[in-house]
């Protein structure tokens, strides 16, 4: 019988097996379940957000049941979050036993496999399959933290070049406005160009499912790795689906995460049938324009500044009493530091 | 019969199926099997079946399925809907 795994001894029985496992015990969950045999502990795993991770079952149980009891119990303690779907990172040769329990393979790369439970993926297809239409479309995937001039500059020009131009706004919440907040205004920042799709990203681009870095070893490549799965998920799903043809980035002046992202699209997605178009940011003053002069500007409260970096259905937010808590949380943020 | 809230019955067991009914506007029935190709219709009508009986015309039910047999199907639903029906 598979239970929750609260007491310190049970944890630490549970790390012994997931690091003979040649896994990696990580300190973040949200449920350790584990099951005994005499005693001993056979199996366990843990759930964290909607990632089932640490799975690990002693060698002489593995051809059981235990797997899917573990899975059962963390997706049933995952049922009152609402989650559409878990998923789950493994190894290559472990791909069978899961899809045997409904799991559908997404990705497999090198030492690492992703799948998922629930069809979250199908459902969002069929959720869009008014605007899955063939053609020569485009696709960006953009935070919007918020939307920037130069987020319009670049959509505009790369819905010139494609007949229709798909842009994922990323969902997961890790930033300083809300996703419902981002997506509306990139909506209300692109109404006026009727080729213009904005989509929700959903878990499959830049989210906190395509980051298997508890997988590896301190030692590896981990943000390679994650950069790569994310872009296989896009390359082998979205892009057919939406018969997109054309990935869309600016150059990136900055950050070198952003820098590596790119550098590894212009490797992957051309083998995929998907072309990488790097197009030159806009400049105010100079220099590009980015989200973060943006907060920066915000957090000056130069508002002067602030009308020459974001349009103005931005612009109308910003000031609306709907954005001060917001404000308020970016000017305090920078008299603490 | 109305449903209410969100509720799962069932495991992943092999033999067993997982069974998710949910709040919806309308009927949506999702399944997935480990035998969807042999034995889909025949899930669907089962599924079918139990909910004209228990007279569920709204809610969302998803099921994964592992080669359950028909009783199986039968019940893991009907406690599903029951628990649904309920407030939580």
């Amino acid at each position: 019988m598979v239970v929750e795994l609260i007491t310190q001894g049970d944890i630490g029985k549970a790390r012994a097996l997931i690091e003979r496992a040649g896994l990696r015990f990580e300190e973040e969950f949200d449920v350790l379940v584990g099951a005994f045999e005499g005693g001993e502990m056979v199996a366990t795993g843990a759930r964290s957000g909607n990632i089932l991770k640490m799975l690990a079952i002693a060698p002489e149980q593995q051809e059981g049941s235990l797997l899917g009891e573990l899975v059962t119990e963390l997706v049933r303690s995952g049922l009152p979050l609402n989650f559409d779907s878990f998923f789950v990172f493994t190894r290559p040769m472990h791909v069978s036993s899961f899809e045997a329990l409904n799991f559908r393979l997404l990705v497999s790369h090198g030492p690492v496999a992703l799948l998922e439970h629930g069809n979250a993926l199908s459902r969002y297809f069929a959720a869009h399959r008014h605007l899955a239409v063939t053609g020569e479309n485009g696709a960006v995937v953009m935070n919007c933290n918020p939307f920037t001039r130069g987020h319009r500059y670049l959509i505009e020009k790369a819905a010139g070049s494609v007949d229709r131009l798909f842009v994922f706004v990323v969902r997961e919440d890790r930033s300083a406005f809300p996703f419902e907040v981002r997506l509306r205004l990139v909506r209300e920042g692109v109404a006026h160009l009727p080729n213009v799709h904005v989509l929700d990203s959903s878990h499959y681009a830049v989210s906190s499912v395509t980051f298997p870095a508890y997988f590896l070893k301190a030692s590896d490549p981990v943000s390679q790795l994650q950069i790569e799965i994310d872009l296989l998920l896009f390359a082998r799903h979205i892009a057919p689906h939406f018969h997109i043809s054309q990935r869309f980035i600016g150059t990136e002046p900055y950050c070198r995460t952003t820098r590596l992202y790119s550098d590894a699209m212009k490797r992957i997605l051309p083998g995929h049938g998907v072309n990488v178009c790097e197009l030159d940011r806009l400049t105010v003053d100079k220099k590009p324009v980015s989200a973060y002069r943006v907060r920066e500007a915000i957090r000056r409260e130069a508002h002067e500044t602030l009308r020459q970096l974001v349009p103005d259905t931005t612009m109308n937010y910003l000031l609306s009493s709907e954005a001060a808590a917001i404000r308020e949380k970016l000017v305090t943020y920078d008299r603490r530091h | 019969m109305e449903i209410r809230r969100k509720v799962q019955a069932g495991t992943m067991q092999s033999s067993d199926l997982m069974v998710f009914v949910e709040p919806a506007e309308k009927l949506i029935i999702e399944i997935e099997s480990t035998v969807i190709k042999q034995f889909e219709h025949l899930i669907r009508a089962k599924v079918s079946e139990v909910l004209d009986r228990l007279e569920v015309t709204r809610a969302a039910v998803r099921i994964t399925d592992r080669g359950a047999l028909d009783y199986a199907i039968e019940a893991r639903l009907e406690s599903a809907l029951r628990r649904a029906a309920t407030e939580g």
